[in-house]
């Protein structure tokens, strides 16, 4: 107890010093709480903005449809895959689709597409492209409506209610065309994105590449995403080896890299943020510990054992850690919730972004790792800091420390 | 009976490659219940001789033994154990932490030794009422005069009853009347609690009230007399 009272009224002996030092960490936090809290709001809108666009929590097709994206893979028996996700509790919605691959003509040009048949009602539920419409309307479910990306239209130099031909290969092998007319175009967080896919109706795909009225794809959200590995695991069981059961992670694991890459990133922040203290608490503690050496000698000299002063100093690089810590995090979080709220408009930048699968509008996250790392990794570099004082202090002999000017 | 004995102590330094001989072979031996006065002009060894019984420093040469124990064979956590458990200090500067109240620059030793914080608290109040400073238990070093702070340092020395305290220049930073108050005291304790003194000093009144002296100079003892 004496220990951390010394500990504690040392580092207010000089009180500008420490100022400084728990203003360096205080602002080290602040910072490492806004740049992880960016960073994970755009990890998450990454995560959500692809769920929510295209591919859900979930997606069922047959085995192998996912390495060869042929229309002859359709799924052989949809019933049973229905059978087994209304019996799944934890899946909120489902929607049937057929994913063609084809080419989409105007009267000037034509483009390589993505089409998807969908059903319009059920697939609201799944995705935001109802949402993502900005001009025209949402399918119907007549089936020569279609949808597109106002990035393909801009290519196609078409718009609404103008005509354009869809191509794909049959199910016997030829081509198949048909005509279309837009009803809408759609402008999501990705361009990339607004350049390949259209949406028709399910009907719509089925006769263009003569299916019938199989499909090829089953698109799925769970109740949480926490839950998808559980559902997941409980549909390859239902449904055995005949069908594949992919997860998000499974369809889009390029996100994967992108977040390894993110997460990357924050270590060098840190590390940088890291680097900066440990050296201002270095140079603190040193300036702290020459200033004490005679104190230093004094106290070996009635007994306080090397180890004790050794504590000690690390107590009080603790002291100043913990207080920095304290102060920045109460303002990070507090520059935090408004932006959490309201989300910090990045639209300068929004080419790079939508690019980049993010949108224009951040909103930061606070997770629990960000948390964790905020509390206890800083404090923890001023304790590496406070080490190369403390063993320059305890080598000292006591003589050499009382004589010591 | 013998407490401290030294042995042929030899404590040489190097002043920019040059060696200077503190002690040159000084052979002691204290009794428990001394009150030893070590004298001599500056640069005769006095402090070097106190810093080697106080076990602050190591000899070059020779060796000194507490109840029979060598201590140049114990490492750095026995001799800061020994000295917690068997010494006290006094200094010229008084030495005091200033961060503590005097309360607690008392206490600090005894809460090093692991005793419980009331008693404690009893023995630090009861020995600074017996000192004379029982109104400074909240005073911080700097809020304290030189005499008060000594007498606080006096309290910090004899309050976990050590074998022998070692006062290196007491009176040094003191007028001559607050001196001969302290060194009241310390012939006091030395006398009611049989703790064995060793000063070092070159001050009259402090030469005079040693009933053992022992002269050192150019690092050998000149003379010793017992009175």
């Amino acid at each position: 107890m004496m220990l951390l009272r010394l500990a504690q009224r040392n580092i207010w002996r000089n009180k500008r010093r420490s100022f400084i030092v728990i203003i360096s960490v205080a602002i080290g936090i602040t910072a490492t709480i806004l740049t992880d809290t960016l960073s994970m709001g755009m990890i998450f809108q990454i995560f959500d903005n692809q769920i929510g666009s295209h591919i859900g929590h979930l997606q069922i097709h047959r085995k192998g449809f996912h390495d060869n994206m042929v229309v002859q893979n359709f799924i052989p028996d949809a019933g049973a895959v229905d059978r087994a996700l209304d019996g799944e509790p934890s899946i909120s919605a489902y929607s049937r689709r057929v994913v063609l691959f084809g080419l989409l003509s105007s009267a000037n040009t034509s483009s390589g597409i993505s089409i998807i048949g969908i059903e319009p009602d059920r697939e609201e539920r799944i995705t935001k492209i109802r949402a993502s419409i900005v001009s025209g309307r949402y399918l119907t479910g007549s089936p020569n409506e279609i949808v597109v990306g106002h990035n393909l239209a801009d290519k196609l130099g078409v718009g609404l209610g103008d005509k354009v031909v869809a191509l794909s290969s049959t199910l016997d092998g030829h081509v198949g065309s048909d005509v279309f007319r837009i009803v809408g175009v759609f402008e999501t967080f990705s361009s990339e994105f607004d350049k390949v896919y259209v949406y028709i109706p399910l009907e719509g795909a089925q006769r263009l590449v003569g299916l019938g009225e199989r499909i090829s794809e089953f698109a799925i959200l769970t109740s949480d995403r926490k839950t998808v590995g559980l559902a997941q695991d409980a549909l390859r069981r239902i449904l055995g080896d005949s069908f594949e059961v992919l997860s998000f992670i499974d369809l889009i694991p390029l996100i994967l890299v992108q977040i390894d890459m993110y997460q990357q990133s924050m270590i060098v922040f840190y590390a940088i943020i890291g680097i900066a203290l440990i050296l201002g608490i270095v140079n603190t503690m040193l300036m702290s510990v020459f200033e004490r050496i005679q104190e230093f000698g004094v106290l070996m000299a009635v007994g306080l054992s090397n180890g004790k002063i050794f504590l000690m100093i690390i107590l009080e690089a603790l002291y100043l850690g913990l207080i920095g810590t304290a102060a920045g995090f109460v303002v990070g979080y507090l520059i935090y919730l408004p932006l959490a709220s309201y989300g910090i408009d990045l639209s300068a930048f929004s080419e790079g972004l939508k690019s980049f699968g993010t949108g224009t509008v951040i909103y930061p996250v606070l997770t629990t790792t960000g948390i964790i790392n905020a509390l206890f990794l800083i404090p923890l570099m001023t304790v590496v800091g406070a080490l190369y004082p403390a063993f320059k202090a305890i080598r000292l002999q006591p003589i050499t420390a009382i004589r010591y000017v | 009976m013998e407490i401290i004995k030294t042995i042929d102590l030899v404590k040489t330094y190097h002043d920019n490659g040059v060696p200077v001989h503190a002690l040159r072979g000084v052979s002691l031996t204290v009794q428990s219940g001394d009150f030893l006065v070590i004298a001599g002009p500056s640069g005769s060894g006095k402090t070097t001789l106190l810093n080697l019984v106080g076990a602050l420093d190591v000899p070059s040469e020779g060796k000194v033994c507490f109840d029979g124990n060598d201590l140049s064979s114990k490492s750095r956590r026995e001799l800061s154990a020994f000295r917690l458990n068997n010494l006290g200090f006094i200094f010229q500067a008084y030495n005091l932490i200033p961060v503590l109240t005097a309360m607690e620059n008392i206490e600090f030793t005894m809460m090093l030794m692991g005793i419980p914080d009331g008693e404690r608290k009893e023995r630090s109040f009861r020995i600074m009422s017996d000192l004379g400073i029982a109104e400074l238990t909240e005073k911080r070093p700097n809020e304290m005069s030189g005499g008060q702070q000594q007498r606080v340092a006096v309290a910090r020395a004899i309050v976990t009853n050590p074998s022998i305290v070692l006062a290196d220049e007491p009176t040094a930073n003191l007028d001559s009347a607050t001196g001969a108050t302290l060194l009241d005291l310390m012939e006091r304790m030395n006398r009611e609690r049989n703790i064995t003194f060793i000063f070092s000093s070159h001050d009259p009144q402090v030469i005079e009230r040693g009933r053992r002296l022992l002269i050192l100079r150019d690092g050998m003892v000149e003379r010793e007399e017992t009175r």
